[in-house]
């Protein structure tokens, strides 16, 4: 296919053409991680993320992908291989507030507004109020949001709360963003905006890394640079697709012939492995 | 927000809450609601009170019981407003008794969750000891007590302290092992210390725990001051309600000892009754527990 024949960077290089940009920002070599209960939840794990791209990774359910997310984030730790972040441990990587986390659930702390919602990394952090609550507004501003920053969030839609989470993870401006799921409780519509929304901060911040999550090959293939299938049992990266459309990718992207191309090399890709047929979602 | 930080909110609030004048503040409560509501509320237990109160004096009335048996609602309004400074003296006294156990066991029962939460060898160690303790009858421990610290204010502080500590402490510790695991894994996410997790998450989030066990406690703690009075009673006429009960019921005076057990309950109401504005006033705004609607 000619699509392959492009560097894995092409698509990221396609939309800045900012020099540097294909630094290695993560790299997994022949990782596994068993869990302290026996669980093989990820085995033989190769992946080297470039600066820049977009990746997503889809799976059935119970595949990994959140194990690999963790590990990445340093949230716990892999059990054999090699795995480096940000030229460092992910621990490392993490002290250095270079890596911001987006769950699938909101994860906003309900006693407190908006804005200190945003800013609890830099509170965390110990950056004094005046420039945190700055950020905070930037932020906010970012995800449409700027003019509620008093608001609870149990004021708040789905929506508005997942948007409230990604400003909270962009606040800290970090160079690797790691999203698990994140639009899976999401309406379609709602789903749908915030993708664009998505992509559009990712587009001006030339130099932020975003890693995602789903469980749907549409949005996948929308939002990426290239997507990761994954199968379980154990999990595994089985196969990578490149999908080298250009960004800003516009609404009408999603009626192209071509998007249906990807879509279904992404699907074959899933369907492959016989061990993946029955645990389909 | 107008809402004050949970964790400033903590120890320093429920000090503030007990001590407030509880007639404002049910002015205040009354415009929230809607009157009829309100009246709605309240008319079937008082319609029910009524009914009991008349038919009991009725009954006693009718069947000629003496007094020193069972007394007449009217025996006992009398009893109370003929001793009145007698009864309003002993209430005043269990009520500071009570209040400063019931401050103890609050500062005292969650820091010391706190300090288990922060370390599960600690908790380990030490957290069985606490229900071990805890199983042991207040009656039992009581004279002990007494023998350590002297009849007095010491002994009988003490007493309900140890009756009102338990709830907060095994409460707040729930509480603080309850916090969601996607919560931890952000703040971990974020480098956050043990102690700003603790300060920042767990507390705020353990509010709705700690606040079921103050609401147990302030019940206790009352019930405990009583008790101590009773075993550790003060001679002379500073007594509270347990030493007034001891000594109406030597006398056999039995309409006044109805009278201080009304109100030692009435007292007890109070103290659950200003807990559950406080509960409201912390968590309105964030926790269904509490959410108006
Ligand atoms: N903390 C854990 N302890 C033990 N097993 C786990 C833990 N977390 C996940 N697993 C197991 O590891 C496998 C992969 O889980 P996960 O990474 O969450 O998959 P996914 O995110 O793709 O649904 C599953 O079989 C899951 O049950
Ligand atoms: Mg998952």
């Amino acid at each position: 296919m000619s699509l392959r024949s492009l560097d894995e960077n092409a698509a990221a290089a396609a939309r800045s053409a900012v020099p540097g940009s294909g630094r290695q920002l993560v790299e997994l070599n022949n990782v596994d991680k068993i869990y302290p209960n026996g669980t093989i939840a990820v085995r033989q794990v190769d992946l080297a993320v470039s600066e820049g791209e977009f990746i997503s990774f889809v799976g059935p359910s119970g595949c990994g992908k959140s194990t690999i997310f963790n590990m990445i984030a340093g949230l716990t730790d892999h059990t054999r291989g090699r795995l480096s972040v940000l030229g460092t441990t992910p621990r490392d990587a993490r002290t250095h507030n270079e890596i911001a986390f987006v769950f699938q659930e909101h994860t906003l702390l309900p006693w407190t507004n908006l804005l200190e919602n945003v800013t609890l990394p830099l509170k965390l952090r110990g950056v004094p109020r005046k420039a945190r609550e700055e950020e905070g507004r930037r932020a906010l501003e970012l995800v449409g949001l700027g003019d509620s920053v008093k608001s609870l969030p149990r004021q708040l839609s789905g929506g508005m709360k997942m948007r409230v989470s990604i400003a909270r993870a962009l606040v800290s401006r970090p160079k690797l963003l790691l999203m698990d799921e994140p639009f899976g409780a999401l309406d379609e519509i709602t789903r749908q905006t915030l993708q664009d929304e998505l992509l559009n901060i990712w587009q001006n911040d030339k130099r932020m890394t975003v890693l995602f999550i789903t469980h749907n090959v549409f949005e996948a293939v929308f939002l990426s640079t290239r997507v990761a299938v994954m199968t379980p049992r154990p999990g595994k990266i089985t196969e990578i697709v490149d999908i080298p459309q250009p960004f800003p990718r516009e609404e009408t992207f999603r009626s192209d012939p071509q998007f249906g191309e990807y879509v279904r090399a992404v699907s074959d890709a899933m369907k492959f492995k016989p061990a993946a047929a029955g645990e389909r979602e | 927000m107008a809402k004050p930080m949970p964790q400033e909110a903590l120890t320093p609030s429920v000090r503030r809450g007990l001590n407030a004048p509880s007639a404002g503040e049910s002015g205040k409560s009354v415009a929230f609601d809607p009157f009829r509501e309100r009246l709605q509320q309240i008319l079937p237990p008082l319609a029910v009170f009524v009914l009991f109160v008349g038919g009991w004096e009725l009954l006693v009335q009718l069947l000629r019981i003496p007094p020193y048996l069972v007394p007449k609602p009217s025996d006992i309004v009398k009893a109370a407003s003929d001793n009145a400074s007698n009864l309003l003296t002993s209430v005043s006294t269990t009520v500071m008794e009570a209040v400063v156990g019931f401050l103890a066991s609050v500062v005292i029962g969650t820091l010391m969750a706190i300090l288990l939460a922060l370390s599960k060898t600690i908790e380990k160690s030490v957290y069985p000891y606490a229900i071990i303790l805890q199983t042991i009858p207040i009656v039992a421990v009581a004279p002990i007590i007494v023998i350590w610290f002297g009849a007095g204010l010491n002994a009988i502080v003490i007493i309900s302290f140890i009756i009102s500590f338990f709830p907060i402490l095994s409460n707040t510790l729930i509480g603080l092992h309850s916090t969601d695991r996607n919560m931890t894994n952000l703040f971990d996410l974020y480098n956050a210390t043990k102690l700003q997790t603790m300060w920042r998450l767990r507390i705020p989030a353990a509010l709705p725990y700690i606040v079921a066990g103050l609401k147990i406690s302030c019940s206790m703690s009352v019930i405990g001051a009583i008790v101590g009075e009773y075993i550790a009673g003060i001679g002379g006429g500073k007594g509270g309600l347990g030493y007034a009960i001891t000594v109406a019921t030597n006398k056999l005076h039995t309409p006044y000892l109805f009278a201080c057990g009304l109100s030692a309950s009435l007292v007890g109401i109070c103290f659950f009754l200003l807990i559950n504005r406080l509960s409201r006033w912390l968590l309105s705004s964030w926790h269904e527990s509490e959410m108006r609607h």
